[in-house]
């Protein structure tokens, strides 16, 4: 299995002096293989979402290097970077954040407009995506007439559908009903063990915990413990 | 597409706050398109009547005759000159005149006059003369039965002196060649009121004139009307080049002062106009920070799934644009009719108002590309303008700071 993630001695820092500073992540260093199904658990403000977007280019670490796929994201610009997170990494989040004047289908679609993909193949695409996650039929709606699991599946499937080789989920079934957050999770571990993608959570809840492959705890920033199944 | 598309819907996003902008807008512009028109269209009726009433739109002079008249100043033999410009088929008429200050008398009374002489065929067709004459009517170059020429005069000389049509009129002046000028006319017309600006001139048959100040068939003045009146520099400068040793001078030499009083008051509006567009901008400008603020955890979103920075600024741009292009059409709808009644009725005014003789009753606009393209430059280039400070906020925030927004 090669690795896709890696970091190394990563720190992000708040403020300025002694007095202010936060270390919400302090000289973390993990590496996480192609298709692992991995959750970073631990309690609030133990820096989990923190990691999670470093890994996921979204923030920039203080020190230290971020590599996805043998590429240093730390070191990148962000035009560069706006386009590495488009090709390489899907991202699903706690309150969904789907476009809201967009629908179901165009909030799919919107990442492989980016990316340049033609009309047709990204018609095909969201169509399969939306079967894939069970949301035939709604297609044209906007996210006001969706359920919250109804929104978090198309968040997956937008997440999913440019075919990235990491998806991030920050939270994903925090706001989800238990029944809901279960079906979706065990959909995340179907499209995982299908399409052999990475998956990493940020998470304390126990349906995540319990089906990921890997759990990397954390407290005040640092690991605690790395344990896998 | 799907970036036109977002952009779009986001104006209907919020109906209500788009349409307050979208009227301010389009006030703003129907606004810009009327001042516009009656800023050009008053000019150029000024301009048409200025030219029209006697300057033309480009004059010919010996030496510096403009600057410093002098009655031995004259254009001899302009017969080959008058032929050229018969030729010309960018020049629509021209005519002839000689110039000289003089005394009129009556039997009972004296008092100062600018006598013109005139070629009365050209004159009626290159300048509105004709159309000032008040009483009797326009005369022609022929001596009566008891050989006297007649004379137009202007309204304040026919005051002055207590005379009227059928009356004596003595001019006094010098002749070209220094000798005392005297003679005397029939007078033939009145020309204009008393507040016109010919209620002290002596108009007189070319011939008369000439005859009057001994300048054997010599003129100080060509007068040209174009067929294209903004062309005036142009075919002045062509002109000139043709006659070197004449002084050729566009209308916006002759009349500098009006030109340049002119060119000072359009700046002045354009001042006027800048202030009122830039007072509709910052309400558009707030409208636009606030659409973007409150949109800042969808920027974050829209970044962290792939969107460039540049593009989120282009979507922002996109969005102001598309704003201002609709209100535009919507000011385009109201403000066509609006110039169209402006240009070809225009207001009335109460009183009729006399401008260089001739009576305007009417204040009109011109219906130009001009009228409605300036402001729709100027509307969709503040738009621009307005974007780039909102656009750059959105293209500048990290995601993460931008998604943990509410």
């Amino acid at each position: 299995m090669s690795v896709v993630i890696s970091t190394t001695d990563v720190c992000r820092f708040f403020g300025d002096d002694d007095e202010t500073l936060v270390k919400a992540v302090d000289h973390v260093s993990i590496e996480i293989e192609r298709g692992e199904f991995t959750a970073i658990v631990g309690p609030s403000g133990s820096g989990k979402t923190t990691l999670l977007h470093l890994i996921g280019g979204l923030d920039n670490p203080t020190s230290g290097s971020v590599n996805l796929s043998g590429t240093n994201i730390a070191a990148m610009s962000g035009t560069a970077l706006s386009d590495f997170r488009r090709d390489h990494i899907g991202f699903i989040f706690q309150a969904y954040n789907l476009i809201p004047v967009f629908s179901a289908e165009e909030n799919i679609e919107y990442i492989m407009l980016l990316q340049g993909i033609d009309a047709a193949e990204r018609k095909r695409r969201v169509t399969e995506i939306l079967k894939q996650v069970g949301m035939e039929g709604l297609a044209d709606r906007r996210p006001n007439k969706l359920s919250g699991g109804q929104q978090q599946r198309v968040a997956i499937a937008r997440a999913m559908v440019s075919h990235p080789e990491i998806i991030l989920a920050d939270e994903p079934t925090a706001n989800l009903d238990s029944r809901t957050g279960i079906a979706l999770l065990d959909l995340m571990k179907e499209l995982n063990e299908r399409h052999n993608m990475t998956f990493v959570f940020s998470t304390h809840d126990e349906k995540i915990m319990k089906r990921a492959s890997r759990l990397i705890h954390m407290q005040d920033g640092k690991i605690v413990l790395d344990e896998k199944k | 597409m799907l970036l036109f598309k977002l952009a779009f819907r986001n104006i209907f996003r919020q109906r209500r706050r788009s349409l307050l902008t979208a009227m301010s807008l389009t006030g703003g512009y129907v606004l810009s398109v009327f001042s516009f028109s009656m800023s050009a269209g008053s000019y150029n009726n000024a301009i048409a009547f200025f030219t029209q009433d006697h300057t033309g739109h480009i004059q010919i002079h010996k030496e510096d005759y403009l600057q410093r008249p002098k009655i031995h100043k004259y254009i001899e033999a302009p017969e080959d000159l008058s032929a050229m410009l018969d030729a010309n088929e960018r020049i629509a008429s021209h005519t002839l005149r000689v110039f000289s200050p003089s005394i009129a008398y009556s039997d009972t009374d004296n008092t100062p006059a600018q006598v013109i002489g005139v070629d009365l065929d050209r004159e009626r067709t290159t300048s509105t003369l004709a159309a000032k004459v008040s009483e009797g009517s326009y005369i022609n170059s022929e001596v009566d039965g008891e050989g006297y020429y007649s004379a137009m005069i202007g309204a304040g000389i026919a005051n002055n002196l207590d005379i009227g049509l059928g009356d004596e009129l003595i001019l006094i002046s010098q002749g070209a060649d220094g000798s005392i000028a005297n003679d005397i006319y029939m007078v033939g017309a009145i020309v204009g009121d008393r507040t016109s600006s010919d209620r002290s001139t002596v108009f007189l048959p070319l011939a008369a004139a000439q005859e009057f100040l001994s300048m054997y068939g010599a003129v100080h003045e060509v007068s040209i009307l174009l067929n294209d009146d903004g062309r005036a520099r142009e075919e002045a400068e062509a002109l000139q080049n043709l006659l070197p040793d004449l002084s050729v001078d566009p209308w916006q030499v002759v009349e500098a002062t009006f030109y340049q009083s002119m060119q000072t008051d359009k700046r002045g509006n354009a001042v006027f106009m800048g202030i009122i567009i830039f007072i509709v901008f910052v309400g558009v400008m707030n409208t636009v920070l606030m659409s973007v603020l409150e949109r800042t955890r969808e920027f974050g979103v829209l970044k962290a799934i792939g969107s460039r920075p540049a593009k989120l600024a282009a979507m922002i741009t996109l969005e102001t644009i598309l704003l201002a292009l609709i209100s535009v059409l919507l000011g385009l709808l109201i403000s066509i009719p609006l110039i169209l009644w402006f240009t070809y009725s225009g207001f009335a005014l109460p009183e009729p108002m006399d401008v260089g003789g001739v009576l305007m009753s009417h204040i009109t606009g011109e219906l130009s590309p001009f009228v409605f393209g300036a402001p729709l430059l100027l509307i969709l280039g503040f738009a621009i303008i307005i974007s780039i400070p909102a656009g750059v906020r959105a293209a500048l925030n990290s995601p993460t700071e931008a998604m943990r927004s509410h």
